[in-house]
């Protein structure tokens, strides 16, 4: 079996973001940026998957401009076994996204196609679910457990209220929730390897994909700043304060 | 020229930044107020293959140098975890056991180290030869074709966690040789030997490494155990401590960017009049100056780490790299302190506690005087004056 996996390049989860003076996004200048946390997770689930003996080939796959071929490179030194980069330098939104995977997944032929459930720059949470839209293939989001056997899969999704099983055919799309897994980080032998994996590299043009906005941001704001917080003594003293100062109770 | 970090460096460097992150600063404290040894941690790194980062591949090893050893060194403090351990076992031991041991000594050490089953230090300082390494007079006192070493060390960093001691001794004394370069000898010392005892001297520094006294009575050493020739090892000796102070560069660094990026989270919201004091140049300023200082010393510590794999002269840029970024650090550390007003003593802030440690590296491995000795001698060819 082959697994395709997307990675995407995203500012690190522990850069404290701001906001451009002109209010069109968010200042990426000297700001360190690193493989979103829940395609870590993807990338490692293959690894299992393959570690298991389930699958042969994992497939990283990253979209957007050329330094995204670091974000490939993590996932290769992590143990991926070769990588495609999607170069665009267009800002893409989650359908452009899911139709590149899609044209991706009509050359490549995987058997399972994981992503993360969002990514922590824009939280769309919507790529994978057009994506299996757009194939007609079941999907799997918000995985806690994924099991192969017979050519289907169990996945367990962390729905509001609990966990639910399905059981999908393959082909199928599935995505990651952050329970899943701790992703490992890359041995130095495998760093080294990484080095000698194959990078393909596509253009969106290329594989016959639109990529011209349909969204117009209007304006992008730091959420209201929050008051500093105050410690309670002990229960008493919470209790009155919700009546008395905050007057909720 | 490029300044840009090969993907490969840069993993490197992000693998020591998550490292730190898996096994915290906090981790860290805590391991170092009571002065013990992070084992799991250095664990998990060995399995992972860094401990023999600069070890060659055949023997279990990276294969990679002293830039790349700095890199990883430079991602744990960075992110609040500076080891000792990684200078003096996998930089300086296995540094040079792979750069000038015997292929028996390779085989019979290496692949152990590096799968950290194995723990090396580094012993040269003694009770009267500190600064002046010339002086030593731990004599391995040739006997047939082996020796028996006698002596006494101070201040040696994690014997007690270790297995083997690269020490430098004397097969010639210091009165007896023609240049006071002569008659030195490095040895692989079996800690578990006949004659070797230590104890542990009680350090002020908040760190999770010991320093330790040791004592060798007689400790009978064979010709397998000499790394490189007898009475040559002055010769080589550089090939220890060049690394040793871009390391602990590389540490400075880190710690002081540490408690700077601290200092700048906490000003930017710590309010005391009006606004955050972080937009008081009075608090911002030391800061930036401190930054600044900071990103230079590792500039320096990159190149004197780069000379170094590329077999060029190292010294003046590696003791120049140690001299500013202790002083970087220090000053880093001092002007958090500063901006975390009182929070910055307590034990939740942990500010202070990166103080001992800083300040160490303007007097070990070498002190600052020394250094400027060195640049004003060697670098400017100016008179001597000791
Ligand atoms: C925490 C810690 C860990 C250590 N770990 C190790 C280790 O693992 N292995 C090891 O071998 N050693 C280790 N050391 C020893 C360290 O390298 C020495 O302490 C250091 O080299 C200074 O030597 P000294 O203490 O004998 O000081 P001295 O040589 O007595 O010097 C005292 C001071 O005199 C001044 N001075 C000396 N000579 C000159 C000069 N020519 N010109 C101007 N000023 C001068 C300097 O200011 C110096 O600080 C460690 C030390 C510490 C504190």
């Amino acid at each position: 079996m082959k697994v395709l996996v997307a990675v995407k390049r995203v500012v690190d989860y522990n850069v404290k973001i701001r906001v451009k003076a002109d209010q069109t996004g968010v200042d990426l200048n000297n700001v360190k940026m690193s493989m979103n946390p829940f395609d870590e997770i993807g990338v490692e689930e293959a690894l299992r998957m393959k570690e298991a003996g389930s699958v042969e080939e994992i497939v990283a796959v990253s979209i957007g401009v050329q330094q995204c071929q670091e974000t490939i490179r993590t996932a290769l030194a992590m143990g991926a076994d070769r990588g495609i980069l999607v170069k665009t330098e267009q800002e893409l939104e989650p359908l452009h996204v899911a139709k590149i995977m899609a044209a991706l997944i009509a050359e490549e032929q995987p058997d399972v196609v994981i992503l993360g459930k969002q990514a922590i720059d824009d939280d769309c949470n919507q790529t994978g679910q057009m994506l299996a839209a757009l194939m007609d293939w079941p999907q799997g989001t918000f995985a806690s457990k994924i099991e192969l056997a017979d050519g289907k899969a169990n996945v367990t999704r962390e729905v509001d209220g609990g966990l639910q099983t399905l059981t999908l055919d393959l082909p199928m799309v599935v995505t990651t929730d952050l329970r899943l897994n701790e992703p490992r980080y890359a041995s130095l032998p495998n760093i080294m390897k990484a080095k000698k994996k194959p990078i393909d590299e596509k253009t969106p043009e290329e594989l016959g994909v639109d990529t011209a906005p349909r969204l117009t941001t209007l304006k992008v704001e730091d959420p209201p700043a929050r008051q500093a917080g105050v410690k309670v003594e002990d229960v008493a003293d919470l209790v009155d304060k919700l009546r008395n100062e905050a007057g909720v109770i | 020229m490029d300044f840009a970090l090969t993907p490969e460096q840069q993993m490197i460097y992000d693998y020591g930044s998550k490292l730190a992150q898996s096994y915290d600063h906090k981790h860290w404290l805590e391991k170092a107020r009571a002065h013990e040894f992070p084992r799991e941690m250095w664990q998990r790194a060995a399995e992972d293959g860094f401990c023999g980062l600069m070890v060659p591949e055949e023997y279990g090893g990276g294969g990679l140098g002293l830039l790349e050893m700095a890199l990883l060194l430079e991602g744990m403090a960075d992110h609040g975890v500076p080891l000792l351990m990684y200078v003096v076992g996998p930089t300086m031991a296995l540094g040079h056991i792979s750069k000038h041991g015997s292929d028996q000594q390779k085989s019979r050490y290496l692949p152990d180290a590096c799968a950290g089953k194995t723990l090396f230090c580094f012993a040269i300082t003694e009770p009267t030869a500190g600064s002046n390494s010339m002086r030593i007079n731990s004599v391995a006192k040739p006997d047939g074709n082996r020796f028996k070493l006698s002596g006494n060390k101070v201040f040696i960093t994690g014997v007690d966690v270790c297995d083997y001691a690269v020490v430098v001794a004397r097969t010639t004394p210091h009165d007896q040789v023609q240049r006071k370069t002569d008659g030195f000898t490095l040895f692989i010392v079996d800690l578990k030997a006949k004659g070797v005892d230590y104890h542990a001297i009680d350090m002020s520094i908040v760190a999770p490494e010991e320093q330790f006294t040791m004592f060798f009575d007689e400790v009978d050493l064979g010709p397998e155990d000499v790394i490189g020739e007898v009475g040559d090892g002055f010769n080589t000796l550089f090939d220890l401590l060049n690394p040793e102070r871009v390391t602990v560069a590389a540490l400075s660094c880190g710690i002081g960017r540490f408690a700077v990026n601290k200092a700048a989270e906490y000003a930017s919201e710590r309010v005391v009049f009006d606004g955050p004091i972080g937009a008081y140049q009075g608090v911002q300023h030391p800061l930036a100056v401190a930054k600044t200082q900071l990103e230079m010393a590792s500039l320096m510590t990159r190149q004197a780490a780069w000379q170094y794999d590329n077999g060029e002269q190292a010294g003046p840029a590696a003791n120049m790299a140690k001299y500013a970024a202790a002083e970087a650090g220090i000053m880093g550390v001092e002007a958090s302190l500063q901006a975390h007003g009182g929070n910055g003593f307590t034990h939740e802030y942990g500010i202070y506690d990166l103080y001992s440690m800083v300040r160490l590296m303007r007097t070990a491995p070498i002190n600052r005087e020394l250094i400027l000795n060195y640049i004003g001698e060697r670098v400017l060819g100016m008179p001597r004056s000791y």
